[in-house]
């Protein structure tokens, strides 16, 4: 996953408008079987896509299915230096940082449509207070949410506070052993961070998970934690992908058999939020062209208005057949099969 | 056995005309309705129904189709009717409409079906319609094996899916309401398309230069149901399709 892109949004172009025309006026020219009604029934035809492109509407705020998760990258900085991740090597500039009054508006405009909120990062408990902030929010708006940690901030405070407000927790561990886990953290904290991750067991119960990463250099300590994790009673999850970052792990399965291996893509559900406030629909937006440059922002844009967009809709249309090896990673599979 | 629920809204003498062609085409189905519904929606004008085989239900408050469509639903469900079948007061049913929808649903899977919908008037804005399949329903792409989306104007569900899957009231007008239930109805069932149920809707254009304002104000109606409907299901909404004209209504034979 990169996060290296143009800052400045890029809305469709002249020529998506044209292509989009063509595209729509072809096929139904070829419709009108009397030769000289082509032209009046292309004519109607363009007033009707006219005003499906340009006519501003209201959007009736009253509705909505709850099928969408909002992911929110709350931070790029992290306390630990996994080498697996490359995330923690470019933290946004406190200028870039988004203020949270704009996520939770965001958040308060998507509810409806939302089954699920989750804070990743980076490590999202650097920024513990506004943290809460979204997960009382969420609380008041029924809507579950999901933080994605290394554990290494939370307290007893903190993991009291959550446990009320009913979301979930979900704890990154990809070894159990002293040596493995403080070289693949990056940092000497198996001894801080063991005794966090056993409080939160014991404060939060069910609402705890515990999430590993497979790749070759973790494929032997995988199997001790699921089996920590059977012992402890805690529910587990592999992901069996990631873009690895600058230290060079590697993805034990192939790209080949991960792509091959018959499932769908579940990543069009996704509402993705950078740090910056940059909407995309899904973290590994690059590898569609359209979809290269953020869809809008939510600091200067409302939400619904960035989904709403030609352009999103045009990406999500063509999520649809998406399939490529990142559909493994958490965020891109259905709900029903993490955790089981 | 078949129920047919008609929600209708009577501003005027044209949708009192529509009304009763409508009920005349019902008197003279092949095959005969167990029940007709009409759910009357607090309408502002009076209608006298002359027909004894129609149950009119006159609501002491506008609540829109998807209310007056539930209503009937509701009715439907405590009898022993397998089939319902809605359609539109500005419709008119060709004589083996419901000979054929419920055929399709007795021997078929589907848990809804929709038939093929011609324009009733002559004029260019009707033969646009036609071609652009504005109320036909939409083949789902690329295997056009079910359809993505038909309009409760040429519609019908089987009992079980009308139970578990009603029309949301929050939508106030007869615009995005169908596009809603399809999509919810299409996560559990499938819907089928039979183009010999036939039936033509009235757009009511007295004439192609006099129709204009209308055609464009029937757009913008659906552009903002749209909006609203995209809201909803912003997963869901952007699936491939294609709408159904009389040159592509017979691509797939979803009879078997």
């Amino acid at each position: 996953m990169s996060l290296i892109y143009r800052l400045k949004a890029n809305h469709p172009n002249f020529s998506h408008v044209i292509h989009d025309y063509i595209g729509e006026m072809r096929p139904f020219a070829k419709r009108v079987s009397k030769p000289h009604l082509v032209i009046p029934m292309v004519m109607l035809k363009t007033i009707e896509w006219g005003i499906y492109r340009w006519h501003k509407t209201p959007i009736r705020r009253f509705y909505g299915v709850k099928s969408n998760e909002l992911i929110y990258m709350i931070t790029n900085a992290c306390n630990d230096r996994c080498p697996k991740c490359g995330i923690w090597e470019r933290p946004e500039p406190k200028s870039q940082h988004l203020m949270i009054s704009h996520f939770i508006n965001c958040l308060k405009r998507l509810h409806h449509n939302l089954y699920q909120v989750t804070l990743t990062g980076g490590e999202p408990l650097l920024f513990k207070k506004d943290v809460m902030l979204i997960a009382e929010e969420a609380r008041k708006l029924n809507v579950p949410m999901v933080i994605v940690s290394n554990a290494r901030l939370v307290d007893e405070e903190f993991l009291n506070r959550y446990k009320a407000l009913g979301h979930i927790l979900v704890i990154s561990v990809d070894s159990v052993e002293k040596q493995k886990w403080n070289e693949f953290r990056g940092r000497n904290n198996f001894d801080i961070v063991m005794p966090k991750i056993m409080l939160a067991k014991n404060i939060l119960g069910s609402q705890l998970r515990i999430q590993s990463v497979l790749s070759k250099e973790s494929a032997q300590e995988i199997p001790k934690v699921i089996e920590w994790c059977k012992q402890q009673g805690i529910q587990h999850n592999t992901q069996l992908y990631q873009d690895f970052g600058a230290y060079n792990w590697h993805n034990a399965v192939t790209e080949k058999a991960m792509v091959d291996d018959g499932t769908p893509c579940a990543a069009r559900k996704n509402i993705c939020i950078y740090p910056n406030g940059d909407v995309v629909k899904c973290f590994d937006h690059r590898r569609i062209p359209l979809a290269k440059e953020p869809l809008g922002n939510i600091a200067k844009q409302d939400i619904i208005e960035i989904l709403c967009t030609k352009r999103s809709t045009e990406v999500s249309k063509i999520m649809k057949t998406c399939n490529f090896p990142c559909k493994n990673m958490s965020c891109n599979k259905p709900q029903t099969l993490l955790f089981n | 056995m078949s129920a047919l629920i008609i929600p209708c809204f009577i501003k005027n003498q044209w949708d009192i005309d529509c009304l009763n062609r409508l009920l005349g085409s019902v008197q003279s189905q092949t095959k005969p309705f167990e029940r007709v519904y009409l759910v009357n929606d607090s309408s502002p004008l009076k209608y006298e129904c002359r027909h004894d085989f129609v149950e009119h239900i006159i609501l002491d408050k506008n609540g829109g189709p998807a209310r007056a469509r539930n209503i009937g639903i509701e009715k439907v469900l405590k009898l022993d009717i397998q089939h319902l079948l809605f359609t539109d007061h500005d419709c008119i049913l060709d004589r083996e409409w419901n000979e054929q929808m419920t055929s399709f649903l007795s021997r078929t899977e589907f848990a809804a079906v929709g038939g093929m919908t011609h324009s009733w008037g002559k004029t260019f804005l009707d033969y646009y319609h036609d071609i652009n399949g504005t109320l036909a329903g939409k083949w789902l792409l690329p295997d056009k094996k079910e359809l993505w989306y038909m309009p409760s104007l040429n519609f019908g569900m089987k009992a079980f899916a009308a139970e578990q899957f009603p029309f949301d009231e929050r939508f106030p007008t007869a615009a995005g309401e169908d596009v809603d239930l399809c999509l919810r109805l299409r996560s559990k069932y499938r819907i089928g398309f039979c183009p010999a149920a036939k039936l033509w809707h009235d757009y009511g254009y007295k004439n192609s230069i006099l129709g204009f304002n209308k055609f464009v104000k029937l757009f913008k109606k659906y552009k903002s149901s749209s909006a609203t409907v995209y809201e909803g299901h912003t997963v869901l909404m952007w699936d491939s399709s294609e709408s159904i004209f009389k040159g592509n209504m017979y691509e797939s034979d979803l009879q078997a």
